[in-house]
């Protein structure tokens, strides 16, 4: 890379003029004098707006650093140096196809009861931990997709049961499916039974949380449906029930004996399944009108009637673009990936492949176009340092981000990009940047965190203030607080 | 009422440096530097319009969820209510009467009391036309003031936008108590902030890193720079502010937040108040603090649970009440309630009850003037989905809000007028 002397007005008017191309910044040594340093060229370019990054993605090793800051936690310099020598095809295909690993079992999750809660930290810890150390960090950034898409909280849904934590595995299995299968397997999952109260639902006067919210938020979207349609979807899935555990009955019954002397009168029989109990004298029969249609329903033929429905894919299709890609998809590019997602029978995993090949994925737009979320910055952060310890601190500094596992903010789960961004949000992340360097013992080099982590492309004051950082310390605290980590 | 000056012509570092955020009324700005105890929390702020130059200030505190107006705001003999909740309507047995025909929740003991005073003003029946019942969708509706969905911007980030220079004041607008600014006070052109805890409100590593993180956030490129850019600098603003008043309060109330209430993660209400309570009794010249308590979403086994969160808002709120008094500035505030919807009239079979329509709206403060307002929906009237219908817009109480209160003009916000509800003592 040839170093320019230029001042920020002349990029300016050379990008104004020309359509700047792939411009990149080179740093001086930590050790350098900082005064009289010769300023780069940044990567910044004019536009309409003001000033824009320059893309890089042209550029192979680019291309692929923007590959893995949308598909895992971040990633250290070793592990780019292996994608990049892998090429972006097999990395892509690494990341789609090798089979999803498994976390080590939850310590006595399965057992959770009232006797002996979760402990929703420690699961939160858990998690954190696989996200740094699985082998496929993709399968735990779309259990983080799915969990925000799929919500439940452990604050409706308790900590008595196993249910929290069932779901998180049920839904890093599922991460990569097909839309009629997970859809079957959410309606039933227990912790979503207990969170929107489809368990708690009954044929005389059915309740409506989950059957408008499977309709509105999970698969077809607003105005696509009718409140008839609504009552009607509530009539058709009634008779779920969330299973009891073994341990569950038992904390039951020792509850009510140290409360009343006696067991309860009526000691439920606990259930060996770990998904929904169906009853079946609870169900609604005779025919019913749903989207359009009469007929005696089941939950499965209510999934299959919503995929027919011609507003599903579009709706999901769009939500995984605005997830991995831009922003503000066209409508084009939705259609495609829509058709895609029909064609091959709901398949998630062939939209993400026909994504990740698309030129949309890698236009100079789509370059940190969305702003990473709380947890995606601050693992990230934890991976250049090399510190997977920093996950006590990942727990701690969530909730100053808007960022919580296990308890998204609404059924709507957490939002993204500029909702990412308030003065407390900032200043959180501020401080988060501070004390995951404080608290690393060992930093490794910074000389080119700016080219591995930020692919060299640094607006003028990131470039100036770590070019004049007189320490390694320094240095890495203003590249992780840096404008240009914050964004994917 | 006070009228406070406008403090014009100051730019936002002057006015840090100087020690001025409190204490400054219009003598002590021309003095330059001066504490003048009488107005120690007089509103300090510039004011682009000439009718919102006056020291009140608005609190608005989200119910979010869908809070149950039928079990808040009771009817006492009403064998329909009863009928249409069997198991709901005991609640009736316990009210708090308001006259004859109503009452309040048994766990509004603080506000029954402030209703007693000539104090809390209860606007029943308020909604708007074709009701949504999405969560979010509705909450948009309230948020944007617009039905037609057409309005980005929040009815109080526009009222700020276009009524007082916030550069250098992120305070005049602040949501307490959360981490992203609530879609009511969103508006590109207005600064405001975002707190939630203020005792962690600081950066670590102190004057340098707050430095060096300000150069850092400098004509940030891309979509999101300037979006980066203000976030910070409100940040070290705030930082700045909070200091100095953390210093000037002690609660003259007790403010305490109850960790048994698991609901929501929004349940930080009484901590979220007493910073309210805080920024206006010291004068960061604070005019709309927005506040949010959840859990109010009550479709399964909802009695304990809606009760429990009634008493604790009632709680909170009394204590707010209670130490703005105690620092004289109760005559300058007025608190307001407000939730996407109501619920079902009819309970569901869980106990609980789905998602409804039009509500009751509480305001209560020294300005309000006390009583029922609008009009109790008729429960012989259901739609055919078995929701109530609406009597009063929501418009007409936030243009009274605006107007009355605020010294706003509404027009500038809302496209249409509506007759408003006069529930602001008129000077």
């Amino acid at each position: 890379m040839v170093e320019q002397v230029v001042t920020r007005r002349t990029v300016l008017a050379a990008a104004a003029a020309g359509g700047a191309g792939v411009a990149a910044s080179r740093l001086l040594a930590a050790a350098a004098p900082p005064a009289r340093v010769p300023v780069p060229v940044t990567g910044t370019q004019a536009n309409a707006m003001g000033l824009d990054w320059v893309s890089p993605l042209e550029n192979t090793p680019a291309k692929i650093a923007h590959l893995l800051r949308r598909t895992s936690f971040g990633y250290t310099q070793a592990e780019l140096e292996q994608s990049v020598s892998d090429g972006y095809e097999r990395t892509v295909d690494r990341l789609v196809d090798t089979k999803i690993a498994e976390p080590p079992a939850f310590p006595n999750g399965d057992n959770a009861s009232r006797g002996q809660p979760l402990k929703i930290g420690e699961l939160q810890k858990w998690w954190l931990d696989w996200m740094l150390a699985s082998p496929t960090p993709f399968a735990e950034r779309l259990t983080l997709f799915w969990h925000s898409h799929f919500t439940s909280d452990f604050r409706k849904v308790g900590a008595q049961s196993p249910f929290m934590y069932w779901q998180n595995l049920t839904w890093r299995k599922m991460a990569l499916g097909d839309l009629r299968s997970m859809l079957y397997q959410v309606t039933i999952d227990p912790a979503m039974l207990d969170y929107l109260d489809l368990g708690q639902s009954n044929p005389r006067n059915p309740n409506e949380n989950y059957a408008r919210e499977l309709m509105e938020l999970f698969t077809m979207g607003i105005g696509s449906f009718t409140e008839e349609d609504v009552k009607a979807a509530s009539r058709a899935l009634v008779g779920w029930r969330a299973p009891r555990t073994e341990q569950m009955v038992k904390a039951q019954v020792e509850e009510s004996i140290k409360r009343t002397g006696n067991p309860p009168p009526n000691v439920p029989k606990s259930d060996t399944s770990r998904v929904g109990v169906f009853e079946r004298n609870r169900a609604v029969q005779g025919g019913i009108t749903f989207l359009g249609q009469t007929r005696q329903w089941d939950t499965q033929s209510v999934i299959d009637r919503i995929l027919e429905q011609e507003s599903t894919a579009p709706y999901l299709a769009r939500k995984l673009a605005v997830q991995l890609v831009t922003p503000t998809p066209s409508d084009a590019y939705v259609s495609q990936l829509a058709e895609t997602f029909r064609r091959s029978k709901y398949s998630v995993k062939d939209v993400i492949r026909q994504i990740f090949a698309s030129p949309e994925f890698t236009a100079p737009t789509a370059y940190r176009s969305l702003i990473k979320s709380p947890i995606e910055y601050m693992l990230s952060a934890a991976k250049a340092l090399g510190n997977p310890a920093l996950t006590s601190v990942v727990t701690a500094s969530g909730p100053g981000m808007g960022m919580t596992l296990f308890d998204p903010p609404s059924v709507g789960g957490w939002p993204n990009n500029e909702s990412w961004v308030s003065s407390n949000a900032m200043l959180t992340r501020v401080n988060y940047a501070t004390a995951a360097v404080q608290q690393t013992r060992k930093l490794p080099p910074s000389g080119n965190a700016h080219e591995v982590q930020l692919d060299a492309v640094l607006g003028p004051p990131t470039l100036r203030l770590l070019n004049e950082a007189g320490d390694e310390r320094r240095r890495w605290m203003l590249l992780l607080a840096s404008p240009e980590f914050q964004l994917k | 009422m006070n009228q406070g000056p406008g403090v014009s012509g100051i730019s936002r570092r002057d006015f840090l440096r100087a020690g001025m955020v409190f204490g400054a009324g219009a003598a002590g700005l021309a003095a330059g530097y001066a504490a003048v105890p009488d107005v120690f929390a007089r509103a300090v702020y510039t004011a682009k319009q000439d009718g919102v130059v006056n020291d009140r200030v608005l609190v608005m505190i989200q119910l979010a969820g869908g809070n149950d107006g039928l079990q808040t705001v009771i009817p006492l003999a009403n064998s329909r209510y009863r009928d249409l909740r069997p198991q709901l309507s005991k609640a009736a047995d316990t009210a708090l009467p308001l006259n004859e025909q109503w009452g309040l929740s048994a766990s509004l003991g603080g506000l029954h009391k402030l209703y007693g005073e000539g104090k809390v003003a209860i606007v029943q029946g308020v909604g708007y036309p074709q009701p949504s019942q999405s969560h979010f969708d509705s909450i948009r509706v309230w948020e944007t003031a617009d039905p037609t969905r057409r309005e980005q911007d929040g009815w109080l980030g526009q009222t700020i936008a276009k009524n007082y220079d916030t550069a250098g004041h992120p305070l005049i607008g602040c949501a307490c108590g959360t981490t992203s600014v609530p879609g009511a006070l969103r508006d590109l052109e207005a600064t405001l902030t975002v707190v939630q805890d203020q005792k962690t409100f600081k950066f670590q590593g102190g004057e340098d890193v707050d430095r060096s993180v300000g150069a850092l956030y400098t004509g940030t490129p891309g979509i999101y720079g300037a979006l980066f850019d203000t976030a910070v600098a409100t940040a070290r603003d705030t930082v700045a502010q909070l200091k100095t008043s953390a210093e000037r309060y002690v609660p003259k109330a007790k403010y305490s937040d109850d960790s048994r209430l698991v609901y929501s993660s929004k349940n930080q209400l009484a901590a979220a108040l007493q910073l309210a309570a805080e920024l206006i009794v010291t004068g960061t010249g604070v005019k709309v603090l927005h506040v949010t308590l959840g859990g109010f979403d009550t479709h399964y086994a909802q009695q304990n649970r809606h009760e429990q969160l009634l008493a604790y808002f009632d709680q909170a709120i009394s204590a707010f009440y209670e130490d703005i008094a105690a620092y004289g500035m109760s005559d300058r505030v007025v608190v307001a309630t407000w939730s996407e919807f109501g619920r079902r009239a009819t309970e569901n079979a869980s106990a609980g009850t789905d998602h409804g329509t039009a509500a009751p709206v509480i305001l209560f403060g020294d300005p309000v003037t006390g009583g029922l307002y609008g009009q109790a929906p008729d429960l012989a009237k259901l739609d055919p989905r078995g929701n109530v219908g609406y009597e009063v817009d929501f418009r007409s109480v936030y243009q009274e809000i605006l107007g009355s209160h605020l010294g706003v003009d509404e027009r500038e916000i809302f496209s249409e007028s509506f007759e408003r509800v006069p529930f602001i003592k008129r000077a």
